[in-house]
C-alpha cells in the first residue's frame, strides 16, 4: 500500500463534502456529520489508488485551457453538424498514428481526454506516448496533427513544446 | 429569461437531433461514436444551459453544473471505451473506396 498523503485526503474529503452539501441541501448536524464520515470514508478507502498528487501551480493555466478547449469544441461541433446533414455525406474516416512527445503520464491523460472531448477526433488507444486516433476528416484532425492541441498542453505542463 | 432558456433549448434539441441523424446515416461504429459524443458536447450543454436560465439563481443551478462538469468527465472515457473496444475486437474503419 501506497504512503497516504495527507494533504490530498483532506483536498479529497472537502470536494466530496461540498458535492455532499450541494446535493442534499439539508444542514442540521445529522446530515453534515453524517456527510462528513462518509466523505473520509470514501476519500480514505481510495487514497491508496492514485499516484496523482496535486499541483497547485497548474490548475491555474488549466482553467485557462478549458475554455480555448471549449471554442475550439463549439467549431468542430459545427464542423460534424455540417458534416452529417450533407446530403452525400462527405467523410474520409482515417487514423491517424500519433507520436507525443509528452513525458507525464497526467499530460497524456489531459491530451487524449482533449481529443476525445473534441468532435470528430476520437482516441482509439493509448500506448505509452503512442496515440491512435480516429478522424471524421482532414479538418477533424487538423488540431491533433498540427500538434497545435499538443503545444497547449505541454505549455500547461511546463514542457518543451514539441516541434512542428 | 424564458425566451433565452427556451432559444438554448431549441438549440440543444438542434443537436441531439443531428446527433440522431448522424447514428443512422454513418457507416461504422467509429464515426457513429463521433455523432454520439455530439449529444454530450452540445446538445445536453446547450440544454443544460436552458434548464439553468429557466431555474433562475438558484441552488439547483449549482447541480446543474455539477451535471455537467461530470458529463464533460465521463464523455471522453465512455466514447475511448467504446472505441478501444471495438478496435481491439478486429473491426476495421470504414473507408472512402474512391479515395
Amino acid at each position: 500500500m501506497r504512503p497516504i498523503s495527507s494533504q490530498f485526503l483532506v483536498l479529497k474529503t472537502t470536494a466530496l463534502f461540498i458535492l455532499w452539501v450541494m446535493l442534499s441541501g439539508r444542514f442540521d448536524l445529522f446530515h453534515l456529520g453524517l456527510g462528513v464520515s462518509l466523505s473520509f470514508l470514501v476519500a480514505w478507502i481510495n487514497s491508496g489508488h492514485s499516484p496523482f498528487v496535486p499541483r497547485f501551480q497548474i490548475w491555474g493555466k488549466i482553467l485557462l485551457y478549458f475554455p480555448w478547449l471549449f471554442t475550439r469544441i463549439v467549431q468542430s461541433s459545427l464542423h460534424l453538424t455540417k458534416l452529417i446533414l450533407h446530403p452525400r455525406l462527405p467523410i474520409q474516416p482515417r487514423l491517424i498514428r500519433y507520436e507525443s512527445t509528452l513525458q507525464e503520464p497526467p499530460a497524456v491523460v489531459l491530451l487524449g481526454n482533449s481529443i476525445t472531448l473534441t468532435p470528430g477526433t476520437i482516441t482509439a488507444e493509448v500506448n505509452g506516448q503512442l496515440l491512435l486516433v480516429h478522424a471524421m476528416d482532414e479538418v477533424s484532425g487538423q488540431d491533433v496533427t498540427s500538434r497545435r492541441l499538443e503545444s497547449k498542453i505541454a505549455d500547461i505542463f511546463g514542457e518543451k513544446a514539441p516541434s512542428p | 429569461m424564458e425566451f433565452v432558456s427556451i432559444v438554448f433549448i431549441l438549440a440543444g434539441l438542434f443537436f441531439l437531433i443531428v446527433a440522431a441523424i448522424g447514428v443512422i446515416r454513418l457507416p461504422d461504429v467509429f464515426s457513429r461514436s463521433h455523432a454520439v459524443s455530439l449529444t454530450d458536447s452540445l446538445g445536453a450543454f446547450l440544454m443544460l444551459v436552458g434548464i439553468a436560465f429557466h431555474e433562475g439563481l438558484s441552488k439547483n443551478v449549482l447541480k446543474i453544473i455539477a451535471v455537467l462538469a461530470l458529463l464533460y468527465i465521463q464523455n471522453p472515457v465512455i466514447a475511448h471505451a467504446t472505441v478501444r473496444a471495438a478496435l481491439r475486437a478486429g473491426l476495421k474503419p470504414w473507408q472512402r473506396e474512391t479515395s
